[in-house]
């Protein structure tokens, strides 16, 4: 099938996409939208680096057609960051120095930032059962699950006041 | 590693998604969830000529508990049959099995109809359905039928659907109030499908002697099986001493496992004999402490 | 080390380096705006995308490329035919007793000889396009005999992978020292074992990719590329495509690791970069993951058998190894270049003098192997492993038997019987303190308790000496074209901003920060002021790249004394601003020039600042003779090597119903000499040491019988997620190295080298009452559960 016009919501801004129905989320918004910030490294689903947010939801988009994304809400790691500076669970993962390469982060910060508002007090166990869907080669983990536990307490207390 | 061309179709209701799938047959692939078909288009594995995206379909996504069932509907995510209160209350090993399935993105749209379709031999979802006898609702343009699980699947990816069915609910039964159960499994990292796993319910009689039991195996053929003689032989039995570490052992030896590269053959015979015995285990504790209470 | 003062080596004193300074690359890389190559965007760009063969052993008869051609959107197709004649091939062949010259060219034309070997490539305006295509391309092959195996490989009449060759065994070496046929007539015992390692890959969760861009007005090519070793790689890569090096700039932008797979440029990059120049339009690749996993580089599948002659209490007279290798299809790098280095440090922190090995390489029909983080990752193994061996076969503790073979600190400087000179390292000192951090005699006591209780417990011990930075001297003493030096220069500008480079790229190992704290401390500024450039040839100076741990020691050395020198440029010039008749009282500290008056430091109310404005808008007012300008170029040959070091100890439960295994404690006791940033220290120790238990439980790279591989996904080939990884404790007791700039050592590889051996050891130790020995890896629980059944 040809090109295909459609619009896409992302990062709370209505996109237009010219794209074939084939053409993978990750894709449209690497090249297409050029939110190059969602990285790819494996196409089938299991590295959990193009981790995006599918209205508020953590999805694989090298798992989806973009097409099949009219009238969702898609947030990416820079709708999750602010204008200025970095968000609590950026600055957390940087004070904890829970990255290296940088390459499988953003699918982190995707996966943690809806992680952390359905659970908002996760243990250590729980933070490397969901951490387990994104696979990193150079820090071993131990500093990203540091990283993801200060960054909930600094939510909590944020919260707080 | 990019999928081939496809026409994709985007239908509003059911009976539209039924008339396309009627219309191209085997040409034609439904993507829910899209957690296993994706990854096998991007490899070029599957090639279809066309997608049936039946995300945009309302009343496909439910969980509905009717008098001693529950009937959960085809497009409802593995992430809400996990957090569940009603299947936590009425069938507790759903939400248990969802709750393994890969890991959290998969599980927010991954779909039980998408996995049953699927119907891969070491998956939790149609583990349980062998389990507890679902019956697995197909719809097609022609009409609708209720398949058991036993009938629904044949073989590695392989189920009883015809061209131009749809999954469109499954029905559970609920577990009695004294019936306990039991999962156990072993897979090489956490999320990973399991090498093996095992699944059990148990209700003990007045006596205090087994009485309604079934038991189901993953990962150890084409499809996951049910233990149909072994539940006919440990019917009856007191359930003292070994007794699990017996059934266990018995299943061991009637199951003929294939080897593969992830697991030798003998390698997952003794796993059939440790977790069906802990699985068996579990699920009389639990029928005890649900007796008791 | 000339150039290098006494005292710059012996200070403790440092104002930035030592900090645990957060990562300057941090902030771009958390906003999602770190710049990967895929994410460079080149206009009207052509997406290229390989046509690779199915079978593991073929002869090419013939290409059909008619209706591939034919399809909208490419633009061309090409083979070996159309790209052998635009480039040069790659001919190995180091002046090396017993290593057989290879060649190949950069497509093959006649046959292919693994599963993954390209064959064609497909130029189209998108990737999609480009796959479309590359489907409809048809090869006709005649199916050869494959040999998939190092045994098989060699067996009579195995069939040739490089027909240029008379066998399979495309290296050979032997190393004699001393006389052990005598240390084993005076042996109590001789004591055998083997260590058999899995194929494994380097798996960075970013492929590899390449964006050509040629300038056909200028006869020039740009290649974005991430790359660990950007000039080598100009070199290479200029060679290849019949260019001189001034038409090559190699860019390289943020790389998403790479763990030793980017530093040559392989075959696919010479034709992208080919093609680009042949069509006169910018062409990129995206490696995929089946490509990366199955048709990049792989390593380590070597089995290592040794022999050693022993006295009563354990000590070691003579140690012999045969060190076997099966390296795959083709030689990217000379076949013999890891097992040398395995064979030269096994004896590792033990005190051996009669040493041999042989070392046996052999091409099979597999992908090709290289350097994988810490490549003689299986000296640990094999060292360790043979005294646990040792200890079991006289009932000896096995820690005991390590003490009485551990070299003293009243040993060094020890020369082993390979040549190499171990000199500033403390083995027995992080030994003996790993064994009073992990209660060692109680964790026996409670072992023998618990196993009355049929619960398996086991304890491995893995003492590593880890060889790093890899001098000039390293090169030419093992006959290997190259070197081991390093350039940098640092320049403050007009207005006092400061910024530095180094002819090394990094790939995860955070080379921004350290990098800017070493020429911070030699310029007496603040981290934060100072830039950090790396990875363009046309910007960064001739440097060898980031590989064996040289980041440190070669970059950081390297820089730090560049800025060394620029700061007594700057004082000089102080000097003169001041009036002085010299600059021996001056200093800078941050950023500030300050004079030792009286006893204090005290502040002129000159900054650097003001010192740069002069040097290039006044330089009237510089001392006599000198030049305008603030700017230094240096460049610094390290020593042969420097070794850091580290004990490793792992405590682990093993299932024997299921053959599982839990690590439950891990620690490291490590001396990594001068650190220049103990966060990244820390950080780098953690992610070797997951990647080295990785390795130990859960990779494996198969094939089978017929050459198919049968790990194309990362469902296939499993590494750790945060489940399976423990937390790794660090307890770190660092000693200065007397000859590198502040003391520093390299590190990095290490934790791969001790989690190898520490955790295969533990579990040996947990297998003991089974009377059962686990001697190869990956230790899957079907693996020990094959072990423990045998034995029942």
């Amino acid at each position: 099938m040809s090109r295909i016009a459609f619009r896409l919501a992302v990062n709370g801004e209505v996109r237009e996409v010219f794209a074939e129905p084939r053409k993978l989320l990750s894709d449209v918004l690497r090249e297409d939208l050029r939110l190059t910030g969602t990285h790819v490294g494996c196409e089938h689903g299991v590295c959990g680096a193009c981790t995006v947010l599918v209205d508020g939801k953590p999805s694989r988009a090298c798992l989806i057609f973009a097409i099949q994304m009219q009238g969702r809400e898609i947030t990416t790691v820079e709708g999750l960051t602010p204008d200025e500076g970095l968000s609590p669970l950026q600055q957390a993962l940087h004070e904890e120095h829970g990255l290296q390469c940088g390459f499988c982060t953003p699918g982190i910060i995707t996966t943690f930032e809806a992680y952390l508002r359905e659970n908002p007090d996760p243990s250590e166990d729980e933070i490397r059962e969901v951490l387990a869907g994104n696979l990193c080669r150079c820090t071993g983990y131990g500093n990203i699950v540091r990283g993801v536990k200060k960054a909930a307490r600094m939510l909590r207390d944020g919260a707080a006041q | 590693m990019k999928p081939a061309k496809f026409e994709y179709h985007a239908p509003e209701t059911l009976d539209e998604a039924l008339i396309l799938a009627a219309q191209y047959g085997d040409d034609a692939r439904i993507i829910a969830g899209g957690q296993s078909l994706v990854p096998m288009m991007n490899l070029r594995l599957a090639q279809p000529d066309h997608i049936i995206d039946i995300n945009h379909i309302e009343g496909l996504s439910y969980i509905r508990p009717d008098s001693g069932s529950i009937e959960i509907g085809a497009v409802t995510r593995h992430h809400q049959i996990e957090y569940s209160s009603e299947l936590m209350q009425l069938c507790p090993p759903l939400p248990m099995a969802a709750r393994n399935i890969g890991h959290y993105a998969l599980r927010e749209r991954g779909t039980i109809g998408g996995s049953l379709a699927l119907a891969d031999p070491a998956a939790e979802l149609p583990l349980m359905a062998m389990l507890l006898d679902a019956g697995i609702v197909a719809q097609s343009a022609a009409g609708k039928r209720t398949i058991p699980a036993r009938d629904f699947f044949i073989s590695v990816f392989t189920t009883s659907l015809e061209p131009g069915e749809i999954v469109a609910a499954i029905r559970f039964r609920a577990l009695a109030h004294r019936e306990g159960w039991g999962f156990r499994w072993l897979a090489r990292r956490s999320g990973d499908y399991a090498v093996v796993n095992a699944a059990a319910t148990l209700m003990l009689d007045g006596a205090g002697k087994v009485g309604r039991i079934a038991m189901a195996l993953g990962g150890v053929g084409s499809t996951p099986i049910r233990l149909a003689s072994l539940e006919q032989s440990a019917s009856g039995l007191a359930p003292a001493g070994g007794w699990a570490g017996e059934i266990a052992a018995e299943a061991a030896a009637q199951v003929e496992p294939e080897s593969d590269k992830h697991a030798s053959a003998v390698y997952r015979k003794e796993l059939i004999e440790v977790l069906l015995c802990q699985a068996l285990e579990d699920a009389l504790a639990r029928a005890q402490r649900q007796s008791a209470a | 080390m000339s150039g290098i003062k006494a005292e710059d080596t012996k200070r403790s004193d440092f104002d930035q380096i030592g900090k645990p300074i957060l990562r300057k690359e941090d902030v771009r890389l958390l906003r999602g705006k770190g710049v990967y190559v895929d994410d460079i965007e080149v206009p009207g760009a052509l997406h290229a995308c390989f046509v690779r063969s199915p079978h593991a052993h073929a002869r090419i008869s013939g290409f059909d490329l008619d209706e591939a051609k034919a399809m909208p959107g490419v633009i061309a197709i090409v083979t070996g035919h159309e790209i052998n004649g635009w480039t040069n091939g790659l001919k190995l062949a180091p002046p090396i007793e017993g290593l057989q010259p290879t060649e190949m060219t950069t497509l093959p034309v006649d046959k292919v000889r693994f599963h993954g070997d390209p064959v064609a490539c497909v130029v189209a305006t998108d990737r999609y396009v480009a796959e479309d295509a590359a489907e409809l391309v048809l090869v006709d092959y005649d199916v050869l005999e494959a040999v998939t195996s190092y045994d098989s490989a060699l067996a009579d009449g195995a069939p040739l992978v490089d027909e240029t060759l008379s066998s399979n065994l495309v290296s050979h070496q032997k190393f004699e020292a001393g006389d052990i046929a005598r240390r084993k007539q005076e042996a109590h015992r001789i004591v055998e074992a083997s260590f058999a390692m899995q194929r494994m890959t380097h798996l960075p969760i970013e492929t590899r990719g390449c964006i050509a861009v040629w300038d056909d007005g200028r006869q020039h090519l740009t290649m974005h590329i991430g790359s660990q070793a950007p000039h080598p790689m100009r070199s290479a890569l200029a060679g290849r495509l019949r260019l001189g090096e001034q038409q090559v700039t190699i860019a390289s932008p943020d790389v998403g690791g790479a763990f030793g797979q980017k530093i040559i440029v392989y075959r696919e990059e010479i034709t992208v970069a080919a093609l680009a120049r042949h069509l006169k339009r910018p062409v990129r690749w995206r490696e995929d993951r089946i490509e990366n996993l199955s048709a990049s580089l792989q390593a380590r599948e070597n089995t290592v058998h040794t022999c050693a002659a022993v006295a009563a209490d354990g000590r070691i007279l003579s140690l012999e190894a045969e060190i076997l290798e099966d390296f795959g299809a083709y030689c990217f790098y000379p076949a013999n270049y890891l097992a040398r280095v395995i064979g030269m440090i096994l004896t590792g922190p033990y005190r051996i003098q009669d040493y041999a090995f042989e070392v046996k390489i052999a091409l099979t029909n597999k992908c090709g192997a290289g350097p994988m983080r810490a490549p003689m990752a299986i000296t640990s193994l094999v060292m360790d492993g043979t005294l646990d061996a040792v200890a079991r076969e006289l009932n000896l503790d096995p820690a005991e038997v390590r003490r009485v073979n551990m070299l003293r600190p009243s040993d060094l400087p020890y020369t082993m019987p390979t040549g190499e000179r171990l000199e500033d390292v403390t083995p027995s000192e992080c030994f003996e303190r790993g064994l009073r951090e992990v209660d060692y005699a109680a964790f026996r006591k409670r072992q023998t308790e618990d196993r009355g209780r049929k619960v398996y417990r086991g304890i491995g011990i893995c003492n590593v000496v880890e060889s790093t930075t890899y001098g000039s001297a390293f090169y030419k003493a093992a006959g290997i074209p190259g070197s081991g030096h390093e350039a940098a220069w640092v320049k403050i500008e007009p207005s006092g901003a400061i910024r530095a480079s180094a002819g090394l790229m990094g790939t995860g190992q955070s080379y921004e920060t350290p990098f800017a704290q070493a020429v911070a401390e030699g310029l007496g500024v603040d981290v934060a002021q100072v830039d950090i450039l790396l990875g363009n040839t046309d910007i960064a100076p001739y440097g060898m790249g980031a590989r064996g741990s040289r980041g440190a020691t070669a970059g950081g050395g390297t820089l730090f004394l560049t800025a060394l020198d620029l700061k007594a440029k700057m004082l000089d010039i102080a000097a003169a601003l001041l009036g002085l008749n010299s600059a021996s009282e001056l200093n800078v500290k941050g950023g500030k020039v300050l004079r030792h008056v009286g006893g204090e430091w005290a502040e002129t109310g000159l900054g650097i600042g003001d010192i740069a404005r002069t040097a290039y808008l006044d330089p009237l007012k510089l001392p006599e003779g000198m030049q305008p300008g603030l700017e230094m170029h240096r460049a610094w040959d390290p020593p042969q090597m420097t070794y850091s070091n580290s004990a490793h100890f792992c405590e682990v439960t093993l299932s024997p119903a299921t053959g599982e295994i839990a690590i439950d404690r891990y620690l490291i006791i490590e001396d990594c000499g001068t650190v220049l940033n103990p966060l990244v220290v820390a950080g780098q120790q953690q992610g070797a040491t997951v990647l080295g238990i990785g390795g130990v439980l859960f990779e494996h790279m198969i094939y089978d019988e017929s050459g198919q591989n049968l790990c194309g996904t990362l469902a296939d080939y499993l590494i750790p997620t945060a489940t399976e990884a423990p937390e790794i404790e660090i307890i770190g007791q660092h000693t200065p190295n007397k000859r590198t700039p502040a003391g520093i050592k390299g590190m990095a590889e290490g934790g791969v080298m001790g989690a190898i051996g520490a955790v295969n050891n533990a579990v040996n130790d947990a297998l003991r009452p089974f009377g059962v020995i686990a001697d190869r890896q990956p230790l899957s629980p079907d693996y020990i559960r094959r072990l423990l059944r045998q034995k029942v």
